[in-house]
């Protein structure tokens, strides 16, 4: 699920160099939590969530194929996110 | 697109040898350098080769076949895309197993994929990009029945004499509906609500 995410990520970003992506696996749920360059966090979460929660319905009918649970979050260090 | 990694003494030398692999031209190739690489000394003793990445474009259709074709393999789908060049719209078809998931609740997920691939081809292509996804035929058939519905609405305001307001839809939804009905003697429609709200009212002609 990290690699699906990580492609769109970067494919959306300016600078796909900068776009990170970490998995942590908890027992029913799966955090996958992306970082990118500060101008990239607008390409990536979209006008109105648009793009986020495109990428969240994405990753969650791939995990419903699994059988499981993914929250996708992106983390900025301002309030952009 | 295709994409080579390649090596040589400087990076100029790599990039030419890439762009020979790939069969393109330089011009209309994109370098990404992985390596500037060092002469050594008499550029021989302890140097280290460059190295690049070189993508070459196969044209806009192509090239979004192939990305929503690695999306839906990184989704863990078995799939097969088709792709045509219809008017400038991008038009992607896809095929195979999980249809249900890859199409989502009310075409959902198909939308969330359309959603995405716009911005991702406008930038390989440096202008707008009108994408449109298709699941083997389930555009189509999701027509019909909003034609369906468009029939069984104006029919029943016709019967009770009153306007009728439908739940909030998408825009390409009421569009459909709107078009079924433009050229019904008996009803009208238009919209009403903003955003997420916004709502197709069909009524009666007076």
């Amino acid at each position: 699920m990290k690699e699906l995410v990580e492609y769109i990520a970067r494919a959306l970003a300016d600078k796909p160099d900068q776009v990170e992506v970490k998995e942590t696996a908890a027992e029913s749920i799966t955090i996958i939590e992306i970082r990118m360059a500060p101008e990239d966090a607008g390409k990536i979460i979209g006008r109105e969530g648009r793009m986020i929660n495109s990428i969240r319905a994405i990753v969650k009918a791939a995990a419903a194929k699994q059988n499981k649970k993914v929250t996708v979050e992106v983390i900025t260090d301002d309030k952009i996110g | 697109m295709k994409k080579v990694q390649m090596k040589g003494r400087t990076v100029d030398d790599a990039v030419r040898a890439a762009v020979e692999v790939l069969g393109g031209e330089k011009e209309k190739a994109k370098i990404k350098v992985l390596n500037e690489g060092k002469l050594g000394m008499l550029g021989v003793i302890g140097g280290e080769e460059a190295e690049v990445e070189v993508s070459l474009s196969e044209g806009l259709a192509e090239d979004a076949r192939q990305i929503l074709q690695e999306i839906l393999d990184k989704m863990g789908f078995v799939t097969m895309v088709d792709v045509a060049l219809k008017e400038g719209v991008v038009d992607l078809n896809i095929k195979g197993e999980d249809m249900g998931r890859i199409i989502g609740k009310e075409g959902s997920t198909l939308k969330s994929l359309q959603t995405i691939l716009c911005p991702i081809l406008g930038r390989i292509s440096g202008e707008r990009v009108r994408v449109s996804l298709n699941a083997d035929g389930y555009q189509e058939k999701r027509n019909k029945a909003l034609e369906r519905l468009a029939k069984d609405v104006a029919d029943e305001v016709v019967e009770i004499g009153k306007e009728k307001v439908l739940p909030p839809m998408p825009a390409a939804d009421r569009r459909i509906l709107h078009l079924a009905l433009q050229n019904d003697p008996k009803v009208s429609s238009y919209s009403k609500g903003e955003g997420d709200e916004r709502r197709l009212v069909v009524a009666p002609r007076t």
